[in-house]
Protein backbone atom coordinates (compact mmCIF):
# COMPACT_ATOMS: atom_id res chain seq x y z
CA UNK A 1 0.00 0.00 0.00
CA UNK A 2 0.89 3.81 -0.88
CA UNK A 3 0.65 6.17 1.48
CA UNK A 4 1.51 9.62 0.69
CA UNK A 5 1.09 12.82 2.86
CA UNK A 6 1.36 16.46 2.41
CA UNK A 7 3.34 15.92 -0.52
CA UNK A 8 4.67 18.96 -2.30
CA UNK A 9 8.32 19.18 -4.71
CA UNK A 10 9.56 21.76 -7.01
CA UNK A 11 12.79 22.91 -8.64
CA UNK A 12 14.93 25.51 -6.44
CA UNK A 13 13.07 28.12 -5.35
CA UNK A 14 10.15 27.96 -8.15
CA UNK A 15 6.70 27.05 -6.47
CA UNK A 16 5.80 23.81 -6.00
CA UNK A 17 4.60 21.71 -9.10
CA UNK A 18 1.85 20.14 -7.19
CA UNK A 19 0.36 19.18 -3.82
CA UNK A 20 -0.65 16.34 -3.49
CA UNK A 21 -2.29 16.52 0.50
CA UNK A 22 -3.47 12.86 0.63
CA UNK A 23 -3.49 9.27 -0.68
CA UNK A 24 -4.03 6.48 -0.74
CA UNK A 25 -3.31 3.59 -3.07
CA UNK A 26 -3.71 -0.20 -2.60
CA UNK A 27 -1.35 -0.95 -5.08
CA UNK A 28 -3.23 -3.76 -6.67
CA UNK A 29 -4.50 -1.54 -10.33
CA UNK A 30 -3.06 -0.77 -13.44
CA UNK A 31 -3.04 3.05 -13.21
CA UNK A 32 -2.59 5.50 -15.95
CA UNK A 33 -1.20 8.89 -15.10
CA UNK A 34 -2.33 11.99 -16.90
CA UNK A 35 -1.26 15.41 -17.27
CA UNK A 36 0.01 18.20 -19.72
CA UNK A 37 3.52 18.61 -20.23
CA UNK A 38 5.58 20.17 -17.48
CA UNK A 39 2.67 19.55 -14.85
CA UNK A 40 5.56 17.03 -12.68
CA UNK A 41 4.54 13.28 -13.93
CA UNK A 42 7.94 12.54 -14.45
CA UNK A 43 8.56 13.88 -11.18
CA UNK A 44 5.95 12.26 -9.15
CA UNK A 45 7.06 9.10 -10.42
CA UNK A 46 10.73 9.73 -9.50
CA UNK A 47 9.67 10.66 -5.95
CA UNK A 48 7.52 7.56 -5.60
CA UNK A 49 10.65 5.00 -6.61
CA UNK A 50 12.47 7.55 -4.08
CA UNK A 51 15.09 8.81 -6.70
CA UNK A 52 14.33 12.05 -5.68
CA UNK A 53 13.70 13.86 -2.37
CA UNK A 54 10.64 15.43 -1.97
CA UNK A 55 10.31 19.35 -0.77
CA UNK A 56 8.12 18.40 1.67
CA UNK A 57 5.95 15.78 3.10
CA UNK A 58 6.31 12.04 3.16
CA UNK A 59 5.92 8.89 1.06
CA UNK A 60 5.60 5.29 2.35
CA UNK A 61 5.55 2.16 0.95
CA UNK A 62 3.74 -0.98 2.45
CA UNK A 63 4.15 -3.82 0.42
CA UNK A 64 4.27 -7.88 1.03
CA UNK A 65 5.69 -10.31 -1.42
CA UNK A 66 7.79 -10.33 -4.47
CA UNK A 67 11.64 -9.71 -3.18
CA UNK A 68 12.88 -9.07 -0.16
CA UNK A 69 13.26 -5.50 1.75
CA UNK A 70 16.28 -4.04 1.04
CA UNK A 71 17.28 -0.24 1.89
CA UNK A 72 14.96 2.14 1.07
CA UNK A 73 13.07 2.54 -1.45
CA UNK A 74 12.76 -1.06 -1.88
CA UNK A 75 14.69 -1.60 -4.56
CA UNK A 76 13.32 -4.58 -7.00
CA UNK A 77 10.14 -3.91 -5.17
CA UNK A 78 9.07 -0.64 -6.93
CA UNK A 79 10.79 -0.16 -9.89
CA UNK A 80 10.93 2.92 -11.73
CA UNK A 81 11.62 2.74 -16.23
CA UNK A 82 12.64 6.36 -17.55
CA UNK A 83 11.32 7.39 -20.56
CA UNK A 84 14.10 6.35 -22.58
CA UNK A 85 15.21 3.11 -20.34
CA UNK A 86 19.43 3.19 -19.90
CA UNK A 87 20.60 0.10 -21.22
CA UNK A 88 24.00 -1.37 -20.14
CA UNK A 89 26.37 -1.23 -22.77
CA UNK A 90 26.88 -5.23 -23.67
CA UNK A 91 24.46 -7.95 -24.87
CA UNK A 92 20.47 -8.12 -24.75
CA UNK A 93 21.20 -11.19 -22.41
CA UNK A 94 24.48 -9.48 -20.54
CA UNK A 95 21.43 -6.37 -19.18
CA UNK A 96 19.63 -9.37 -18.12
CA UNK A 97 22.77 -11.32 -16.30
CA UNK A 98 24.06 -8.05 -14.67
CA UNK A 99 20.42 -8.64 -12.73
CA UNK A 100 21.44 -11.59 -11.88
CA UNK A 101 24.87 -11.13 -10.49
CA UNK A 102 23.35 -8.42 -8.37
CA UNK A 103 20.83 -10.79 -6.68
CA UNK A 104 23.39 -13.61 -5.98
CA UNK A 105 22.19 -16.06 -8.93
CA UNK A 106 24.73 -18.09 -9.83
CA UNK A 107 25.09 -20.85 -12.39
CA UNK A 108 22.36 -22.92 -14.13
CA UNK A 109 19.79 -20.80 -11.97
CA UNK A 110 20.79 -17.38 -13.43
CA UNK A 111 21.42 -18.72 -16.79
CA UNK A 112 17.45 -20.35 -16.86
CA UNK A 113 16.34 -17.50 -14.87
CA UNK A 114 17.46 -15.17 -17.76
CA UNK A 115 16.85 -17.78 -20.16
CA UNK A 116 13.00 -17.84 -19.80
CA UNK A 117 13.03 -13.90 -19.41
CA UNK A 118 14.39 -13.75 -22.95
CA UNK A 119 11.78 -15.95 -24.29
CA UNK A 120 8.81 -14.35 -22.16
CA UNK A 121 9.32 -11.14 -23.67
CA UNK A 122 10.30 -12.21 -27.02
CA UNK A 123 14.19 -11.28 -26.87
CA UNK A 124 15.49 -15.02 -27.15
CA UNK A 125 16.17 -14.06 -30.86
CA UNK A 126 18.17 -11.09 -30.15
CA UNK A 127 20.30 -12.55 -27.10
CA UNK A 128 23.76 -12.08 -28.21
CA UNK A 129 22.79 -8.73 -29.85
CA UNK A 130 24.32 -5.83 -28.21
CA UNK A 131 21.53 -4.24 -26.56
CA UNK A 132 21.99 -0.53 -27.83
CA UNK A 133 21.52 -1.60 -31.61
CA UNK A 134 17.79 -2.71 -30.47
CA UNK A 135 14.87 -0.80 -32.29
CA UNK A 136 12.80 1.48 -29.62
CA UNK A 137 10.19 -1.51 -29.12
CA UNK A 138 12.87 -3.65 -28.40
CA UNK A 139 14.74 -1.70 -25.94
CA UNK A 140 11.36 -1.04 -24.02
CA UNK A 141 10.71 -4.88 -24.00
CA UNK A 142 14.59 -5.55 -22.63
CA UNK A 143 13.85 -3.08 -20.02
CA UNK A 144 10.77 -4.35 -19.18
CA UNK A 145 12.47 -7.92 -18.71
CA UNK A 146 14.91 -6.76 -17.09
CA UNK A 147 12.66 -5.40 -14.26
CA UNK A 148 10.46 -8.43 -14.41
CA UNK A 149 13.30 -10.80 -13.41
CA UNK A 150 12.87 -8.60 -10.18
CA UNK A 151 8.97 -9.50 -9.80
CA UNK A 152 8.43 -6.29 -8.35
CA UNK A 153 5.64 -5.29 -6.60
CA UNK A 154 4.87 -2.34 -8.54
CA UNK A 155 6.41 -0.68 -11.67
CA UNK A 156 6.47 2.91 -12.50
CA UNK A 157 6.54 3.39 -16.04
CA UNK A 158 7.31 7.26 -17.45
CA UNK A 159 5.66 7.02 -21.13
CA UNK A 160 6.34 3.50 -21.78
CA UNK A 161 4.76 3.75 -25.13
CA UNK A 162 6.17 6.96 -26.35
CA UNK A 163 7.70 7.57 -29.57
CA UNK A 164 7.45 3.62 -30.45
CA UNK A 165 4.96 2.89 -33.74
CA UNK A 166 1.74 0.98 -34.05
CA UNK A 167 3.24 -2.64 -33.46
CA UNK A 168 6.01 -1.87 -30.93
CA UNK A 169 3.38 0.12 -29.04
CA UNK A 170 0.84 -3.50 -29.12
CA UNK A 171 3.78 -5.27 -27.70
CA UNK A 172 4.82 -3.51 -25.07
CA UNK A 173 0.94 -3.23 -23.91
CA UNK A 174 1.26 -6.78 -24.33
CA UNK A 175 3.90 -7.38 -22.37
CA UNK A 176 2.65 -4.44 -19.33
CA UNK A 177 -0.72 -6.45 -19.00
CA UNK A 178 1.13 -9.60 -18.62
CA UNK A 179 3.34 -8.27 -16.39
CA UNK A 180 0.51 -6.87 -14.21
CA UNK A 181 -1.53 -9.84 -14.61
CA UNK A 182 1.07 -11.45 -12.90
CA UNK A 183 0.09 -9.34 -9.56
CA UNK A 184 2.74 -6.18 -10.44
CA UNK A 185 0.82 -2.88 -9.69
CA UNK A 186 1.99 -0.39 -12.47
CA UNK A 187 1.27 3.02 -12.66
CA UNK A 188 1.97 4.28 -16.11
CA UNK A 189 2.15 8.30 -17.36
CA UNK A 190 1.46 8.28 -21.07
CA UNK A 191 -0.11 11.74 -22.99
CA UNK A 192 -2.43 10.09 -25.49
CA UNK A 193 -4.90 6.93 -25.44
CA UNK A 194 -3.25 4.22 -26.55
CA UNK A 195 -4.30 0.38 -26.40
CA UNK A 196 -2.15 0.21 -23.29
CA UNK A 197 -4.41 3.21 -21.07
CA UNK A 198 -7.98 1.61 -21.98
CA UNK A 199 -6.99 -1.20 -20.15
CA UNK A 200 -5.88 1.01 -16.95
CA UNK A 201 -8.92 0.73 -14.47
CA UNK A 202 -7.45 3.64 -12.46
CA UNK A 203 -6.71 6.98 -13.05
CA UNK A 204 -4.61 9.70 -11.60
CA UNK A 205 -4.74 13.19 -13.41
CA UNK A 206 -2.09 15.99 -12.41
CA UNK A 207 -4.07 19.13 -13.50
CA UNK A 208 -4.21 22.79 -11.76
CA UNK A 209 -1.43 21.48 -9.89
CA UNK A 210 -3.14 18.86 -8.32
CA UNK A 211 -3.83 14.99 -7.95
CA UNK A 212 -6.94 13.57 -8.77
CA UNK A 213 -7.75 9.80 -8.93
CA UNK A 214 -11.02 8.50 -10.10
CA UNK A 215 -12.00 4.68 -11.39
CA UNK A 216 -11.17 5.06 -14.61
CA UNK A 217 -14.22 4.03 -16.49
CA UNK A 218 -16.03 6.19 -14.33
CA UNK A 219 -13.70 8.65 -15.30
CA UNK A 220 -14.53 7.94 -19.18
CA UNK A 221 -18.20 8.12 -18.78
CA UNK A 222 -17.56 11.53 -17.17
CA UNK B 1 73.96 12.09 -45.87
CA UNK B 2 75.96 9.30 -46.42
CA UNK B 3 76.73 9.10 -42.37
CA UNK B 4 73.23 9.73 -41.92
CA UNK B 5 72.50 6.49 -43.39
CA UNK B 6 74.91 4.46 -41.68
CA UNK B 7 73.79 5.64 -38.80
CA UNK B 8 70.42 4.49 -39.56
CA UNK B 9 71.17 1.29 -40.83
CA UNK B 10 73.53 0.18 -37.89
CA UNK B 11 70.20 1.94 -35.91
CA UNK B 12 68.27 -1.12 -37.48
CA UNK B 13 70.59 -3.43 -37.48
CA UNK B 14 71.18 -3.07 -33.22
CA UNK B 15 67.32 -3.19 -32.83
CA UNK B 16 66.89 -6.62 -35.19
CA UNK B 17 70.51 -7.98 -33.60
CA UNK B 18 68.27 -7.53 -29.97
CA UNK B 19 71.47 -5.78 -28.95
CA UNK B 20 71.53 -6.77 -24.98
CA UNK B 21 71.98 -3.08 -23.69
CA UNK B 22 69.46 -0.96 -26.16
CA UNK B 23 66.98 -3.88 -24.78
CA UNK B 24 67.58 -3.46 -21.37
CA UNK B 25 67.16 -0.18 -21.66
CA UNK B 26 63.99 -0.40 -23.54
CA UNK B 27 62.92 -2.78 -20.86
CA UNK B 28 63.32 -0.54 -17.21
CA UNK B 29 61.87 2.38 -19.23
CA UNK B 30 58.11 0.26 -19.95
CA UNK B 31 59.23 -1.46 -15.96
CA UNK B 32 59.29 1.80 -14.61
CA UNK B 33 56.53 3.45 -16.86
CA UNK B 34 53.86 0.57 -16.60
CA UNK B 35 54.51 0.27 -12.90
CA UNK B 36 53.93 3.80 -12.58
CA UNK B 37 50.37 3.51 -14.39
CA UNK B 38 48.86 0.89 -12.50
CA UNK B 39 49.90 2.55 -8.76
CA UNK B 40 48.58 6.02 -10.48
CA UNK B 41 45.59 4.31 -11.79
CA UNK B 42 43.32 3.73 -8.87
CA UNK B 43 43.74 6.93 -7.00
CA UNK B 44 42.92 8.93 -10.36
CA UNK B 45 39.76 7.25 -10.64
CA UNK B 46 38.49 8.27 -7.33
CA UNK B 47 39.72 11.51 -7.75
CA UNK B 48 37.84 11.67 -11.18
CA UNK B 49 34.50 9.85 -9.80
CA UNK B 50 34.56 12.42 -7.26
CA UNK B 51 34.97 15.74 -9.52
CA UNK B 52 32.34 14.08 -12.01
CA UNK B 53 29.80 12.77 -9.73
CA UNK B 54 30.04 14.68 -6.09
CA UNK B 55 28.78 18.39 -5.77
CA UNK B 56 31.22 19.88 -3.40
CA UNK B 57 32.36 23.47 -2.38
CA UNK B 58 35.58 24.47 -4.27
CA UNK B 59 34.55 21.57 -6.90
CA UNK B 60 35.16 23.69 -10.13
CA UNK B 61 38.70 24.66 -8.08
CA UNK B 62 39.64 21.46 -7.76
CA UNK B 63 39.12 20.79 -11.61
CA UNK B 64 41.26 23.68 -12.53
CA UNK B 65 44.41 22.77 -9.88
CA UNK B 66 44.20 19.01 -11.98
CA UNK B 67 44.06 20.54 -15.43
CA UNK B 68 46.78 23.21 -14.35
CA UNK B 69 48.62 20.42 -12.99
CA UNK B 70 48.83 18.58 -16.61
CA UNK B 71 50.59 21.74 -17.55
CA UNK B 72 53.54 20.77 -15.07
CA UNK B 73 56.57 21.20 -17.01
CA UNK B 74 58.84 17.14 -15.86
CA UNK B 75 61.95 19.00 -14.77
CA UNK B 76 60.13 20.79 -12.05
CA UNK B 77 58.62 18.06 -11.23
CA UNK B 78 62.18 16.59 -11.08
CA UNK B 79 63.41 19.76 -9.45
CA UNK B 80 60.49 19.42 -6.53
CA UNK B 81 61.39 15.23 -5.99
CA UNK B 82 65.22 15.84 -5.88
CA UNK B 83 64.71 18.16 -3.07
CA UNK B 84 62.72 15.96 -1.42
CA UNK B 85 64.70 12.89 -1.84
CA UNK B 86 68.33 14.85 -1.57
CA UNK B 87 70.24 14.06 1.45
CA UNK B 88 69.41 16.99 3.21
CA UNK B 89 65.72 16.94 1.91
CA UNK B 90 63.08 16.22 4.57
CA UNK B 91 62.64 12.63 2.88
CA UNK B 92 66.62 12.26 2.40
CA UNK B 93 66.19 9.04 4.77
CA UNK B 94 64.49 6.85 2.60
CA UNK B 95 67.36 7.38 -0.12
CA UNK B 96 65.15 6.68 -2.79
CA UNK B 97 67.35 9.52 -5.09
CA UNK B 98 68.89 7.91 -8.07
CA UNK B 99 66.59 4.41 -7.93
CA UNK B 100 63.87 3.48 -10.39
CA UNK B 101 61.48 3.92 -7.14
CA UNK B 102 62.29 7.92 -7.52
CA UNK B 103 61.64 7.91 -11.02
CA UNK B 104 58.15 5.86 -10.38
CA UNK B 105 57.44 8.11 -8.09
CA UNK B 106 58.03 11.38 -10.51
CA UNK B 107 56.23 9.48 -13.14
CA UNK B 108 53.08 9.00 -10.89
CA UNK B 109 53.32 12.81 -10.52
CA UNK B 110 53.09 13.32 -14.06
CA UNK B 111 50.54 10.82 -14.89
CA UNK B 112 48.13 11.38 -11.99
CA UNK B 113 46.79 14.84 -13.68
CA UNK B 114 47.12 13.32 -17.53
CA UNK B 115 44.70 10.21 -15.96
CA UNK B 116 42.22 12.21 -13.44
CA UNK B 117 41.55 14.54 -15.95
CA UNK B 118 40.83 12.35 -18.85
CA UNK B 119 38.84 10.12 -16.70
CA UNK B 120 36.87 13.49 -15.00
CA UNK B 121 35.64 14.17 -18.44
CA UNK B 122 35.23 10.72 -19.42
CA UNK B 123 32.88 9.83 -16.33
CA UNK B 124 31.29 13.17 -16.50
CA UNK B 125 29.91 12.08 -19.74
CA UNK B 126 28.33 8.84 -18.52
CA UNK B 127 24.65 9.33 -18.52
CA UNK B 128 23.02 9.31 -14.90
CA UNK B 129 20.70 7.10 -15.89
CA UNK B 130 23.19 4.76 -15.94
CA UNK B 131 23.99 4.79 -11.67
CA UNK B 132 20.02 5.34 -11.04
CA UNK B 133 19.60 2.36 -13.53
CA UNK B 134 21.63 0.08 -11.35
CA UNK B 135 20.70 0.82 -8.36
CA UNK B 136 17.28 0.47 -9.28
CA UNK B 137 17.78 -3.13 -9.99
CA UNK B 138 19.32 -3.99 -6.93
CA UNK B 139 23.03 -3.58 -7.42
CA UNK B 140 25.22 -2.22 -4.30
CA UNK B 141 27.03 1.10 -4.03
CA UNK B 142 30.49 -0.46 -5.23
CA UNK B 143 28.71 -2.60 -7.96
CA UNK B 144 26.83 0.53 -9.08
CA UNK B 145 30.45 2.62 -8.89
CA UNK B 146 31.73 -1.16 -11.15
CA UNK B 147 29.22 -0.36 -14.22
CA UNK B 148 29.84 3.07 -14.42
CA UNK B 149 33.44 2.54 -15.10
CA UNK B 150 32.52 -0.45 -17.42
CA UNK B 151 30.49 1.52 -19.14
CA UNK B 152 33.54 4.05 -19.23
CA UNK B 153 35.98 1.48 -20.46
CA UNK B 154 36.76 2.70 -23.72
CA UNK B 155 37.40 6.19 -21.98
CA UNK B 156 39.06 4.68 -19.00
CA UNK B 157 41.50 2.60 -21.62
CA UNK B 158 42.44 5.99 -24.10
CA UNK B 159 43.39 7.60 -20.47
CA UNK B 160 45.93 5.15 -19.54
CA UNK B 161 47.11 5.00 -23.09
CA UNK B 162 47.11 8.94 -23.05
CA UNK B 163 49.22 8.77 -19.41
CA UNK B 164 51.59 6.36 -20.32
CA UNK B 165 52.62 8.10 -23.62
CA UNK B 166 53.36 11.39 -21.80
CA UNK B 167 55.45 9.02 -18.94
CA UNK B 168 57.72 7.09 -20.98
CA UNK B 169 58.29 9.77 -23.24
CA UNK B 170 59.67 11.88 -21.14
CA UNK B 171 63.42 12.78 -19.61
CA UNK B 172 62.90 15.79 -17.25
CA UNK B 173 61.79 13.99 -14.18
CA UNK B 174 63.72 10.64 -15.00
CA UNK B 175 67.17 12.62 -15.77
CA UNK B 176 67.29 14.19 -12.41
CA UNK B 177 65.71 11.53 -10.17
CA UNK B 178 67.02 8.79 -11.75
CA UNK B 179 70.26 9.65 -12.37
CA UNK B 180 70.73 7.72 -16.03
CA UNK B 181 72.70 5.26 -14.22
CA UNK B 182 73.64 2.36 -16.40
CA UNK B 183 72.03 -1.61 -16.16
CA UNK B 184 69.35 0.59 -13.17
CA UNK B 185 67.74 3.65 -14.00
CA UNK B 186 69.18 4.41 -17.75
CA UNK B 187 65.89 4.65 -19.85
CA UNK B 188 65.19 4.96 -23.48
CA UNK B 189 64.76 9.18 -23.12
CA UNK B 190 67.78 9.27 -20.60
CA UNK B 191 69.97 7.07 -22.48
CA UNK B 192 68.69 8.92 -26.41
CA UNK B 193 70.32 12.31 -24.40
CA UNK B 194 73.36 10.57 -23.38
CA UNK B 195 74.21 9.09 -26.59
CA UNK B 196 74.00 11.99 -28.60
CA UNK B 197 76.07 14.53 -25.76
CA UNK B 198 78.83 11.41 -26.59
CA UNK B 199 77.99 11.26 -30.77
CA UNK B 200 76.78 7.68 -31.05
CA UNK B 201 73.58 8.22 -32.13
CA UNK B 202 73.20 4.83 -33.58
CA UNK B 203 71.61 3.93 -30.25
CA UNK B 204 70.08 6.78 -29.54
CA UNK B 205 68.37 6.85 -33.20
CA UNK B 206 67.33 2.98 -32.61
CA UNK B 207 65.71 3.99 -29.37
CA UNK B 208 64.19 6.81 -30.49
CA UNK B 209 62.63 4.40 -33.43
CA UNK B 210 61.33 2.38 -30.70
CA UNK B 211 59.63 5.93 -29.04
CA UNK B 212 58.20 6.72 -32.77
CA UNK B 213 56.95 3.23 -33.15
CA UNK B 214 55.34 3.33 -29.56
CA UNK B 215 53.64 6.57 -30.20
CA UNK B 216 52.56 5.35 -33.67
CA UNK B 217 51.14 2.01 -31.85
CA UNK B 218 49.54 4.34 -28.59
CA UNK B 219 47.53 6.79 -31.18
CA UNK B 220 46.51 3.89 -33.32
CA UNK B 221 45.12 2.31 -30.15
CA UNK B 222 43.90 6.07 -28.79
CA UNK B 223 41.74 6.31 -32.02
CA UNK B 224 40.12 3.01 -31.98
CA UNK B 225 39.42 3.52 -28.46
CA UNK B 226 37.81 6.85 -29.11
CA UNK B 227 36.02 5.46 -32.51
CA UNK B 228 34.42 2.60 -29.88
CA UNK B 229 33.33 5.23 -26.96
CA UNK B 230 31.75 7.24 -29.60
CA UNK B 231 29.80 4.45 -31.28
CA UNK B 232 29.15 4.14 -27.23
CA UNK B 233 27.90 7.18 -26.72
CA UNK B 234 25.99 7.91 -29.99
CA UNK B 235 23.61 4.64 -30.12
Amino acid sequence: MLEVSQLAHGFDRQPALWEIPNLQWQGHSLVHLRGDNGSGKTTLLRLLAGLETPRQGTIRWTLTGAMPAASPPCPGRVLYLHQQPYLFDTSVAGNLRYVARWHGWRGNLAHDRVAAMLERCGLAAHAAQRARSLSGGERMRLALARAWLLSPRVLLLDEPTASLDRQAIADVSTLISSLHETGCAIVLSAHQPSVLTERCDEYWCLEQRCLQVSAFKQAVAV
Amino acid sequence: MHELMNTAREALHLLVSLDPALWEIIGVSFRVSLTAILVALPPSLLIALLLARVAFPGRWFAISLVNTFMAVPTVVVGLVLFMLLSRSGPLGELRLLFTQRAMILGQILLAMPVLTAMLHSTLQSIDQRAWETARQLGAGWWQSLWVLIREARFGVIAAVLAAFGRIIAEVGSAVMIGGNIEHFTRTITTAIALETLKGEFAQGLALGLVLLLLALVLNVLLGVMRGRGHQTVSV
